[in-house]
């Protein structure tokens, strides 16, 4: 564990944390500006958050510790994730523990937890929840693995820290086909995971269509807020992973604070850069029917896999 | 043209291949899998270019332009007046087996196609001869779609798509098919659609639509 | 002697197109079909004696080249295509007297068939894998308006499945051949897609890549002789074409398609050992003879029961093939001859049916017999000599193929092979016998003979006065008028089956000796099977 990954998991946890919010406000900016509409101002999530942590904290009677853990573990494991990845340097806080398959395991306990406390709410809108959410990740999960393999087979490491490294010293393996089929087959996924359009739509408590909603419908007060800061964190996560693995420059390399410094900027310009993409996308898609997600999921997940078979078939320099 | 640049774009013109093949495996609406066909006309005749530059032989140039006009420009034009005239009905609406399953079933194709082409890969190794299993893939994956498709555009679309990998094949396997007998082959090609072209008009008077769950007069 | 008889068997077709263009479809063109047809069949006789003599004769820059079984091939073509061009004159008046075509139906009908043989004609002789994969295609897509000719519901879907499954199925021929050219290109010398340099070359084949290469070529050419599992298309096109089509199609056709998965096997037998062809070509065999077996048994359409019955001989003539050897090879050879033959009496056959009875259903044929007993009588003497009786040829190659077959060590596989050719001569049986002699209404009653043909009277009771020309012995065709051009069905005339009694009579003189042809049988076999 090197002192430059524990600076930058430092910055990396503060600034996810501080930054997701404002992400999130952003991209509800950017669609409500292609609506037409005025919007309610980036740091809008920042102001509802405020608000909900100042209120008092009610469980619904008859749940369990399930239902109160919940929102801790959300942000914990999301911490954890955030710090562990190489977003602003490129050496992790976790050294070897920074491994691709750990990460996707933390990210899918949040996912896994927060459907048991939909679960454990007892109400009809929780089940629901848990159970589309279950089913939705069930799918994402393959095609996320198939991703990641495709990625780490040029490697020969599942470390995010050496596939960052590789990507640095080699730009040309970031345009082979491998990785443009890993790189859609991981956006599916991200989208998927973090409940964006087409999959779940995150402005909407319609009860037939949502998702993610559904399953937090009983939080209110500070639980509420965690439970909303980590699923914008997820988000700000999951693009800085895309940024990370697909687009590594301008990562730092030392401890000095030019390059840290740029570091910084230049992982929240990928985010905001991804984010904004994302919203733009959102604009003119319409949500999937829930019976055609497992389709848009099986897609991801072949991506996922000629992304694997490509990397055999293909790029073997002779 | 320097080796690794001949490689990235070989890679490039492969992966582009595979992609369009299992968006057409994809989509439901049959205008935009004739869109994604002519993208990847564009890519097979790609691929005969870099081929072509990478060594100096003019005549695969020029092949690789007819390829060009015939794949990227006829076929889809043809599929394109097809489909106007056929009008209202352009969706792949239910086909054998559904969008999802028939994904995964592309996914088995790829590993089966590479499974296949291992003897190939193993004889010449080279650049081109590691992009063979990606003709595979697509000859298979046409082959899929010819089997699972209803509407008759997109069975054609299915023998067109195998057709490409066929292609794709010969010229990654071997320098190329002597020059009259891939004219021969893209001739019949043409022939073939243009057949089968008139045959769907006819279809369509006989029937009315170009589904082919209409098709049950003879059986056994 | 020169190249020009090389140029004979696609040239006299095609002149026969250009004059089918130039003139339509009329009594004086009519026998051009037959003329062009002749000539396939003389040229191909005359080549097999050349090639007897002084070998394989290579010309036109090389790239067509006729060994002997190239010439037996086309003597083949030439046979079945004078008998179907015999019947097609009274077939084309029959079809516009009811009302189906109109002369120009006639004309574009004529003018494909010609395409159609110069393009078999090209196929069997050109020197060159890729030219060869050039014309199966396009005959394809020469029969596939034939097939569709008749624009029904039915003829325009059986004419889809056609093109479509048999383009397929020779698209996986052409990656086959692609791969057999990679795997050649790798060979010291420059070997290109000629069946000789490929044959000479084939020892030195990468075994791997030749597998499945020959693997390939033997499914997609397998297809288009009607072999599983690409064969669903054979019963619909087969049933759908018109009855000359369907003679060319079954008799030729198929049997154009297997030459070239003969050639393949001998490049695949020199590469990979006997075993590997041998193996594929059985279990095609018997695919083909089992889906052929389960779908004859309750058939109820006789186009499609004697398709059906053209996927049975085939399956025969692949399993000759799996056999191997130079008796087999031959036996095979025969055995398409023969059948090619037969199976083009009985497509004529129920083509003449057809217009009698003006359905294709088997229940609603009966008393063919007392209707009409000379086409019933060859109907039925067409069916004993498909399903093996003596003195048939069909009767000499299938003894020839068994034995092989037990020969080869193939044991199991013969006798199996064996029951299913019994349960489909059954079914034939039954069904010809319930078409030929149940009455109007009776429950058919399996009979054990049909007996053979009786140029008796034609008047049949209990039928409208049949339009029954008199018998005018010579020439027919050319000086009657046409037919009455009432919608009824109409009894077809007598001469009408002269060339049903001419193919049964070529036929059964076949089977007793093959005369000047067993030379040239012999010469294919040994040079595929590369015995010396």
């Amino acid at each position: 564990m090197s002192a430059l990954g524990i600076v930058g998991g430092v910055l990396q946890a503060a600034l996810v944390v501080a930054g997701s919010p404002l992400l999130v406000g952003w991209m509800r900016q950017i669609r409500a500006r292609l609506e037409g509409r005025v919007g309610a101002g980036v740091v809008q999530p920042w102001r509802d958050l405020r608000k909900l942590f100042r209120k008092e904290a009610i469980a619904p009677a008859g749940t369990s510790e399930v239902f109160r853990f919940t929102p801790l573990v959300l942000v914990g494991s999301t911490l954890v994730v955030a710090a562990a990845i190489p977003f602003v340097t490129d050496a992790s806080a976790l050294g070897p523990g920074a491994d691709l398959f750990a990460v996707v395991a933390l990210l899918a306990m949040g996912t896994a937890t927060l459907a048991l406390a939909g679960l454990d709410t007892g109400t009809a809108f929780g089940g629901m929840g848990a159970s589309r959410a279950t089913t939705i990740i069930a799918l994402v999960e393959p095609s996320l693995l198939m991703a990641i393999f495709a990625l780490s087979v040029p490697v020969g490491s599942t470390n995010l820290a050496s596939i960052v490294h590789s990507a640095l010293r080699n730009p040309a393996q970031v345009l082979s086909p491998a990785s443009l089929l890993a790189a859609v087959a991981l956006l599916m996924v991200t989208v998927a995971e973090t409940g964006r359009l087409p999959v779940d739509n995150p402005s909407t408590h319609l009860e037939l269509t949502m998702i993610h909603e559904a399953m937090v419908l009983e939080y209110s007060g500070p639980d509420l807020a965690l439970v909303e800061l980590s699923a914008s964190m997820r988000l700000s996560v999951f693009l800085g992973l895309l940024a990370s693995l697909f687009a590594p420059w301008g990562i730092a390399t030392s401890l000095d604070p030019v390059p840290l410094g740029v570091g910084v900027v230049v992982f929240a310009a990928k985010v905001l850069v991804l984010g904004t993409a994302v919203a733009v996308g959102e604009v003119f898609v319409a949500k999937l029917r829930l019976f055609r997600v497992p389709e848009l999921l099986a897609g991801s997940f072949l991506l996922g896999l000629l992304a694997v078979a490509a990397s055999f078939f293909l790029s073997r320099q002779p | 043209m320097s080796e690794a640049l001949y490689v990235q774009l070989l890679d490039l013109a492969g992966g582009a291949l595979l992609l369009t093949a299992v968006v057409i495996l994809w989509r439901r609406k049959l205008t935009a899998i004739v869109r994604v066909f002519a993208v990847q006309g564009f890519a097979l005749s790609l691929l005969v270019a870099v081929l072509a530059a990478h060594e100096n032989d003019p005549t695969l140039g020029g092949i690789a332009v007819g390829l060009l006009v015939l794949r990227a420009g006829v076929l889809p034009w043809l599929l394109r007046r097809a489909l106007a005239a056929a009008g209202e009905e352009q969706h792949e609406t239910r086909p054998l087996v559904n969008v999802a399953a028939s994904l995964l079933a592309a996914a088995v194709l790829v590993l089966i196609a590479y499974a296949v082409s291992q003897p190939l890969v193993e004889l010449f190794p080279s650049a081109a001869s590691t992009a063979i299993p990606v003709g595979m893939a697509v000859v298979l994956i046409g082959f899929f779609a010819l089997v699972t498709r209803r509407h008759a555009l997109s069975q054609l679309v299915g023998f067109l798509l195998m057709d490409n990998g066929i292609t794709a094949v010969g010229f990654l396997a071997t320098t190329g098919v002597a020059f009259v007998v891939e004219l021969g082959i893209s001739l019949d090609v043409l022939m073939a659609v243009l057949v089968l072209y008139v045959l769907a008009s006819r279809m369509r008077e006989a029937f009315g639509t170009t589904d082919l769950d209409d098709l049950r007069e003879l059986h056994d | 002697m020169n190249d020009v008889i090389l140029l004979v068997p696609v040239l006299a077709p095609l002149a026969g197109a250009v004059v089918y263009v130039a003139f339509g479809w009329r009594p004086a063109t009519s026998w051009a079909a037959a003329v062009s047809a002749a000539l396939v069949l003389a040229s191909g006789a005359v080549l097999a004696a050349d090639v007897l003599q002084h070998g394989a004769r290579t010309g036109l820059f090389g790239l067509v080249r006729v060994d002997a079984l190239a010439a037996f091939m086309l003597v083949v073509v030439g046979a079945v295509a004078l008998l179907a061009a015999g019947a097609t004159p009274s077939w084309l008046r029959g079809e516009i007297a009811a009302g189906r075509a109109e002369p120009r139906t006639a004309t574009r009908h004529s003018l494909l068939v010609q395409l159609f043989l110069a393009a078999m004609a090209w196929a069997v002789m050109a020197a060159n894998v890729g030219m060869v994969w050039v014309s199966i295609e396009a005959t394809t897509i020469v029969t596939a308006f034939l097939v569709g000719q008749r624009r029904s519901r039915a003829a325009v879907e059986a004419a889809w499945k056609y093109v479509v499954i048999c383009s397929t199925g020779i698209a996986v021929a052409l990656l086959g051949i692609l791969l057999l050219d990679a795997a050649a290109s790798h060979v010291p010398g420059h070997v290109g897609l000629d069946w000789v340099e490929l044959v000479s070359a084939a020892p030195h084949l990468d075994p791997g890549v030749t597998r499945i290469a020959v693997a390939l070529m033997v499914v997609g050419f397998g297809t288009k002789a009607g072999l599983a599992p690409l064969h669903s298309w054979l019963p619909d096109a087969h049933g759908q074409a018109p009855a000359p089509v369907s003679a060319l199609m079954s008799g030729v056709l198929l049997a154009v398609a297997f030459s070239v998965v003969l050639r393949v096997k001998a490049i695949s037998d020199a590469a990979l050992g006997l075993g590997f062809a041998r193996t594929l070509l059985v279990a095609i065999a018997l695919a083909t003879l089992a889906v052929s077996a389960s779908l004859m048994i309750r058939q109820r359409d006789y186009k499609r029961m004697l398709a059906y019955s053209s996927m049975e001989h085939l399956g025969i003539i692949a399993f000759g093939a799996a056999a191997g050897g130079p008796l087999a090879t031959a036996a095979v050879l025969l055995h398409v001859l023969g059948h090619g033959l037969v199976k083009g009496v009985l497509f004529l056959g129920a083509g003449q049916i057809l217009h009698a009875t003006g359905s294709s259903r088997i229940d609603a044929v009966r008393d063919l017999v007392g209707r009409v007993p000379v086409l019933a009588g060859c109907v039925g003497v067409g069916v004993l000599a498909l399903i093996g009786f003596p003195p048939f040829s069909v009767f000499a190659s299938e003894l020839g193929i068994v034995r092989a077959g037990f020969g080869a060590g193939l044991g199991w596989a013969t006798a199996l092979a064996l029951v299913l050719v019994l349960v489909i001569a059954a079914a034939l049986v039954v069904h010809t016998s319930r078409m030929l002699f149940a009455r109007p209404g009776a429950a058919a009653e399996p009979a054990d003979e049909p007996s053979a043909a009786s140029p008796t009277s034609p008047d049949s009771p209990g039928l409208p006065a049949a339009p029954d020309s008199p018998a005018s012995p010579a020439s027919p065709g050319l000086t009657t008028s046409p037919a009455s051009p009432t919608a009824e069905p109409a009894l077809p005339r007598r001469r009408a089956a002269m060339p049903l009694l001419l193919g049964l009579l070529a036929c059964s003189a076949l089977g007793v000796t093959a005369g000047p042809l067993a030379a040239v049988l012999d010469a294919a076999a040994q040079s595929l099977t590369g015995a010396p």
